[in-house]
């Protein structure tokens, strides 16, 4: 496992920005750091809007959003000091939105393992997130990445932005 | 009305006066202008209207237009039919408000995915003229587990040794009702004590009205866990102790002096969850799953299978 190999994982919120903009100022003065920005996919619950076309209009827009967001991620990056070459993205599906039998794909079931899975695909020791500062209560109820990956987060350091 | 209703009506309802009986409607789009009298054709088969449905909650009659008490004319069987509402509300859990959504197709989905499951309400789906899904639903004769429990009469600890090792058979087995479903990828949506049913005649309990969807991905079935618990602590206290009526049970001053945040609920703050410190007899392992949902929890039950690990053991420490 590599240290130098750093995951970001991002949800298009101002919290996930702010890990964003931490992870530029530590590494960016730093030498030989590989970046990967990291987000999975959250489309809405189909069954929350009244026909098919409602919902792929309403996940086209989220797509747009999400991946300008990991643009304006990497540019904060290589703002940061980091050069072009060593930031990647990476945009995984939600397989609710693919074709049958296509490739790497979230189901959303548990963002926090999909994170963990691509982390030890990667390679990556290192994991930055922003914490929304949710109260246990809401954590019962609604779940926290953060927490997760802290909790199943093995032999990682995982640095949690707040 | 059709001779053909009017017909049939006078066939299989002959007490229902005629001149009570209203329109025929093929497209149900406008529910609020189908009512008691009135015919809905869906599929071949004719529902007279007798009523809407409407809920009792906090003391008030809430009216769901939407929802319609039916006698099947040409089996005279009693259905409720669930006309489309696409209807998005705030959804009120503890503290929190959570944007729920009414899902007619998750509903119908449910239905086909459990039609031959006795632990949920059945029914069938049909289209009307305007292809919006009409959910026909088998009415389920039974009272719900809330009262069902909080009607038996016994005083606590007679009720708890005597009664509640028979509910929580019933409940362990809607429980893992609840975790099938999970584990197709659905979740109940709705999980609370009057929609739980102790069937009459069978004592099988039964699952109704899943429509509602969340927005969750973290954690999307942590609302159906959250509901679980609170009937399961319903039904070991008898009834919902709370700081309004903690008064009432006539427990020492020391237990009640003795309850702090810790013993309440983690969602809901003034429910007692530590019920052991009200009734002693509570075994500590089946308290121990209660504390899950208390204020000083530090571990959440992520799936219905984690409850019930904990759960099941402590039936056998029942009598």
């Amino acid at each position: 496992m590599d240290f130098k190999k750093v995951l970001i994982a991002v949800d298009g919120s101002e919290n996930s920005l702010r890990a964003v903009r931490y992870a530029a100022a530590i590494l960016g003065g730093g030498t030989g750091y590989a970046v990967r920005l990291v987000h999975i996919e959250r489309l809405p619950e189909r069954d929350m809007f009244p026909d098919e076309s409602a919902w792929s209009g309403q996940c086209r827009e989220h797509s747009r959003a999400m991946r300008e967001f990991l643009d304006e991620a990497g540019r904060v990056l290589e703002a940061g000091g980091l050069s072009g070459g060593t930031v990647c993205s990476q945009y995984v599906d939600s397989c609710a939105a693919r074709p049958e039998g296509a490739g790497d794909c979230s189901h959303g079931r548990n963002i926090a393992l999909e994170i963990l899975s691509i982390a030890e695909r990667e390679d990556c020791g290192t994991l930055v997130i922003g914490r929304r500062g949710v109260s246990k209560a809401e954590e019962f109820l609604f779940g926290s990445v953060s927490n997760k990956l802290i909790h199943h987060a093995k032999d990682r350091t995982v640095w949690v932005v707040s | 009305m059709s001779e053909e209703v009017r017909g049939l009506v006078e066939r299989y309802m002959p007490e229902f006066p005629v001149r009570r009986c209203g329109r025929v409607f093929t497209d149900t789009t406008q529910f609020m202008d189908i009512g008691h009298g009135d015919v809905i054709a869906l599929g071949g088969l004719h529902y007279l209207v007798l009523k809407d449905e409407s809920e009792r909650r906090f003391g008030m009659e809430d009216p769901k237009y939407w929802v319609k008490r039916c006698r099947e004319l040409e089996t005279g069987e009693r259905k409720i039919l669930k006309l489309v509402f696409y209807e998005r509300f705030p959804l009120r859990v503890g503290e929190f408000e959570v944007q729920c959504y009414r899902s007619p197709k998750k509903e119908s989905r449910i239905l086909d995915l459990v039609a031959d499951d006795p632990r949920f309400m059945h029914g069938a789906t049909r289209l009307d003229d305007h292809d919006n899904p009409v959910r026909i639903l088998d009415i389920v004769q039974g009272r719900e587990i809330g009262k069902y429990v909080y009607a038996l009469k016994a005083g606590h600890e007679a009720y708890f040794r005597e009664h509640f090792p028979a509910v929580l058979d019933g409940f362990l087995d809607a429980c893992e009702a609840i975790g099938a479903l999970h584990a197709q990828g659905e979740k109940h949506g709705d999980i609370r004590r009057d929609h739980l049913f102790v069937e009459y005649g069978t004592g099988q309990y039964r699952w109704i009205d899943f429509d509602y969807t969340f927005d969750f991905h973290e954690n999307p079935y942590g609302l159906d866990i959250f509901g679980l618990g609170n009937i399961l602590i319903y039904c070991a206290g008898k009834q919902v102790w709370n700081m309004g009526n903690l008064g009432e049970g006539g427990f020492p001053a020391e237990t009640l002096n003795g309850l702090g945040p810790g013993d309440h609920s983690l969602v809901i703050r003034n429910r007692v969850v530590n019920l052991r410190k009200l009734f002693p007899y509570i075994p500590a392992e089946l308290n121990n799953v209660f504390m899950h949902f208390s204020q000083q929890t530090e571990v959440f039950y992520d799936t219905v299978e984690e409850f019930l690990d904990e759960l099941r053991p402590c039936r056998g420490l029942l009598g």
